[in-house]
């Protein structure tokens, strides 16, 4: 037997994990990825409007600045000084630190001129702080006209704003100095995500703790500040922080001087809920393919069990045992296969059975075919001047036709009979036919007495249902004459021995009386007559049997044939073994080893010469 | 269609059976009753073989007929041989009208039924039969029976 693989349980339990696994695996990463971009979407958007909305109060914020020192500005070029006026106005803005005025000197550098400030000389002390930084301020402001700063990482802002007179000729450098106490907490206490207020050159200006001062670029370097993206007022992109973490980088720039609001969101924060959908997703998933486990154990449990049954019972049968059955309740396909293999083992049992008894009635019936050849005589002899030649083959194992000759005094009674049918029943015909003849022969009556008795034995055993045809003659070895009586057979024919070679009219029909079959009723009479059998003479005693039989294409050799194969087989009168021998030979030829449809049964007599 | 196809016609002058096929074993003559007929022509040229089980079914079913006068008519070959053969076959009460005797040319293979009417071809004291029989292309052919053994039923 073949060796077995993996079970089909586990199939099935593979098969049913591994479908909902592998579809939700597929569709979970779908959703990922349209839910992650969603995802980086919503928040480019967010991070998009907040850094826009940032970037508008930074820009309204210093305009109100500037909106609140331009009549400072306007007071001072008009009068080449501050006036009461100014320092009014300057004195009730409690954020405006300082405005001071710078004015280019014959070097080109600008001077200090004249100073708005609420302490007294704390101007002079920071701008001494940045002598180093101010060449460079001026020279930016001189560029770009308005330049902001916050050079010392706290919340005041420097705004340089150039204001040239009416020639174009004279130029003048307000510094106004504010706190932006506010706006800097904003940028500081930003929580979800980071926000810069930074220069073009990346310097933070406003942001977390510890950033103001530094370069955007020593966090992370966006491509807008790389000058590429310089005309775009907004937008955003993923960038990949120093640290290696991936930020999501959205900006506005305020539109005052070249101050940008940058937020930066931590991709890994922002997708968050990503995290949180595998995770539950995940759960989700333990949980489905838990149960589809328990369901599919159970599914698979209920078919395996049936189909194992059926395994084992299969295995059984291999072994010889087919008497083995399964028992399996579902009515599905399983249930069906099992109530078909019952049905096969019982067929398999039952032609078993049967082919044991047909066995046992072959083996009977080749015993009873060995017994029914005991009822026949030797098929060569010769008795005084009667030479004796027969033949007998059955079509199956047991026949119904019977010959026999025996000797009661100086007659030679001989017999030749056809049960009904063939076979087993009309064997047992026969049979009791050999039996009654045991016995008349020892009464020495004449042939048409012992036909009475034989008739009287058969309808006695066969009850009327099966009968026999029967010739019966008696031949007087001193005379030559033959005494016959027949029981509705075949008429044996006289082969009168002439002159020249045998002739279809030389075969004289032994059929002057004729009676009922043997069984047919249990007191039928019959009549005998008698001929004169001469020496050279022979008669053939035969049954039906010999004109139906057939060849291989089931053609009946016929009744002409048959006549014509007697005739040449005794065309020149000869000796009883050849003639039979002749005679067998033809009805071979045209056989051609074809299955008998009736038993074949013929004999010779023929009155030789006593020397 | 079984083996055996009987059609029975019943007038009140007699009853006509014509049969064609085989008689064997399986037959069930209980279903053509033939009793209570003055008269029973049975037509038989249909027949094609008769068995010895027939034989016994034929011989019952006949004898069920009683004293009605039966007619056969273009028996076959197999029925004049059972005839011949089987004491009872032909019932009592019975004759032939009509049959078929088989002839032949052993040259040519050709082969021949050729209808024999009472009156015409036999009576009950013997037979006259046709002068000359010939095939189709004019050979001679000769009876393909042993005369003494076919018409043996005629002298009953």
């Amino acid at each position: 037997m073949k060796k077995r693989g993996i079970s089909i349980r586990y199939k099935i339990l593979l098969l049913l994990t591994s479908l909902p696994l592998i579809t939700l695996t597929v569709y979970l990463v779908l959703a990922l990825k349209i839910f992650e971009d969603d995802k980086i979407a919503y928040v480019f958007d967010s991070s998009s409007s907040m850094s826009g909305t940032m970037a508008a109060q930074i820009k309204t914020q210093l305009n109100a600045v500037l909106g609140t020192t331009k009549p400072i500005f306007q007071d001072y070029l008009t009068q080449q000084k501050f006036t009461s006026v100014s320092d009014s106005i300057f004195m009730n803005e409690f954020n405006l630190e300082s405005i001071a005025v710078f004015t280019p000197s014959q070097s080109g550098s600008y001077e200090r001129g004249a100073t708005l400030e609420k302490v007294p000389d704390q101007t002079a002390s920071v701008l001494a702080s940045l002598s180093a930084q101010m060449p460079t301020y001026f020279a930016e402001v001189e560029a770009t006209r308005r330049v902001v700063k916050v050079p010392f990482s706290d919340d005041r802002v420097f705004i340089f704003e150039k204001v040239t007179d009416e020639t174009k000729t004279r130029n003048t450098v307000f510094l106004v100095i504010v706190r932006m106490s506010e706006a800097a907490e904003m940028f500081r206490a930003a929580m979800s995500q980071k926000m810069y207020l930074i220069s073009q050159d990346g310097t933070v200006l406003f942001g977390p703790d510890g950033m103001p001062g530094k370069k955007l670029q020593d966090t992370v370097a966006p491509s807008f500040l790389k000058g590429t993206s310089k005309q775009v007022a907004q937008g955003a992109e993923t960038d990949k922080a120093t640290d290696g973490t991936e930020l999501l980088v959205s900006f506005s720039r305020a539109g005052f001087g070249d101050l940008i609001v940058v937020t930066t969101v931590e991709k890994e924060k922002a997708l968050g809920a990503v995290q949180i959908l595998i995770r539950k997703s995940l759960i989700f998933f333990g949980i489905l393919i838990s149960v589809t486990v328990i369901l599919s154990l159970f599914a698979s449990s209920g078919l395996t069990q049936a189909l194992t049954q059926l395994f084992n019972a299969t295995k059984k049968v291999a072994e010889g045992d087919f008497n083995i059955r399964v028992n399996v309740a579902s009515n599905d396909e399983v249930g069906s296969l099992a109530d078909n293999f019952n049905i096969m083992a019982a067929e398999v049992s039952r032609l078993l059975d049967q082919t044991a008894e047909k066995a046992r009635m072959e083996s009977e019936l080749q015993t009873a075919k060995t017994v029914q050849e005991t009822l026949f005589p030797e098929t060569r002899a010769k008795i005084g001047p009667l030479a004796i030649a027969g033949y007998y083959e059955p079509a199956s194992e047991c026949g119904g036709d019977w010959w026999h000759y025996c000797q009661i005094g100086n007659k030679i009674f001989l017999w030749i009979g056809d049960a009904t049918g063939h076979g087993a029943p009309a064997a047992l015909i026969t049979s009791a036919a050999k039996s009654a003849s045991t016995i008349i022969e020892r009464l020495n009556i004449s042939p048409a007495k012992a036909l009475e008795l034989l008739n009287r034995s058969i309808y006695d055993v066969s009850k009327g249902r099966i009968m026999m045809t029967f010739f019966l003659a008696s031949f007087d070895l001193e005379t030559g004459e033959l005494i016959y009586c027949n029981a509705s057979h075949e008429a044996p024919f006289l082969i009168k021995k002439g002159e020249g070679a045998l002739k279809k009219k030389d075969l004289v029909p032994l059929n002057e009386v004729n009676n009922p079959r043997l069984g047919q009723a249990r007191d039928s009479v019959y009549q005998q007559t008698s001929i004169q059998v001469d020496e050279g003479d022979a008669v053939f005693f035969y049954t039906d049997g010999i004109p139906d039989i057939q060849n291989p294409g089931k053609e009946a050799w016929g009744e002409r044939e048959f006549i014509k194969a007697l005739i040449a087989a005794n065309k020149d009168y000869p000796g009883v073994n050849d003639a039979v021998d002749r005679f067998v030979t033809s009805f071979q030829g045209h056989r051609q080893g074809a299955t008998l449809v009736d038993d074949v049964t013929f004999f010779v007599v023929k009155r030789e010469s006593l020397h | 269609m079984g083996k055996l196809d009987v059609k029975l016609n019943k007038t009140p002058e007699k009853l006509t059976v014509q049969m064609a096929g085989t008689i064997d074993e399986d037959v069930d003559f209980s279903q053509f009753n033939l009793a209570g007929h003055q008269m029973i022509e049975v037509e038989l040229s249909g027949l094609k073989s008769i068995n010895s089980c027939g034989i016994r079914e034929w011989i019952k079913w006949m004898g069920t007929a009683g004293a009605a006068k039966i007619a056969f008519n273009n028996c076959p070959k197999v029925i004049v041989d059972q005839i011949n053969m089987v004491d009872g076959f032909l019932p009592a009460t019975a004759k032939v009208n009509s049959f078929y005797v088989p002839y032949y040319n052993d040259d040519s293979g050709s082969e021949k039924n050729v209808l024999f009417r009472y009156g015409t071809e036999f009576t009950e004291g013997g037979v006259t039969p046709p002068a000359s029989v010939k095939d189709e292309e004019g050979n001679e052919m000769e009876m393909d029976v042993i005369e003494s053994k076919y018409f043996k039923f005629l002298k009953k």
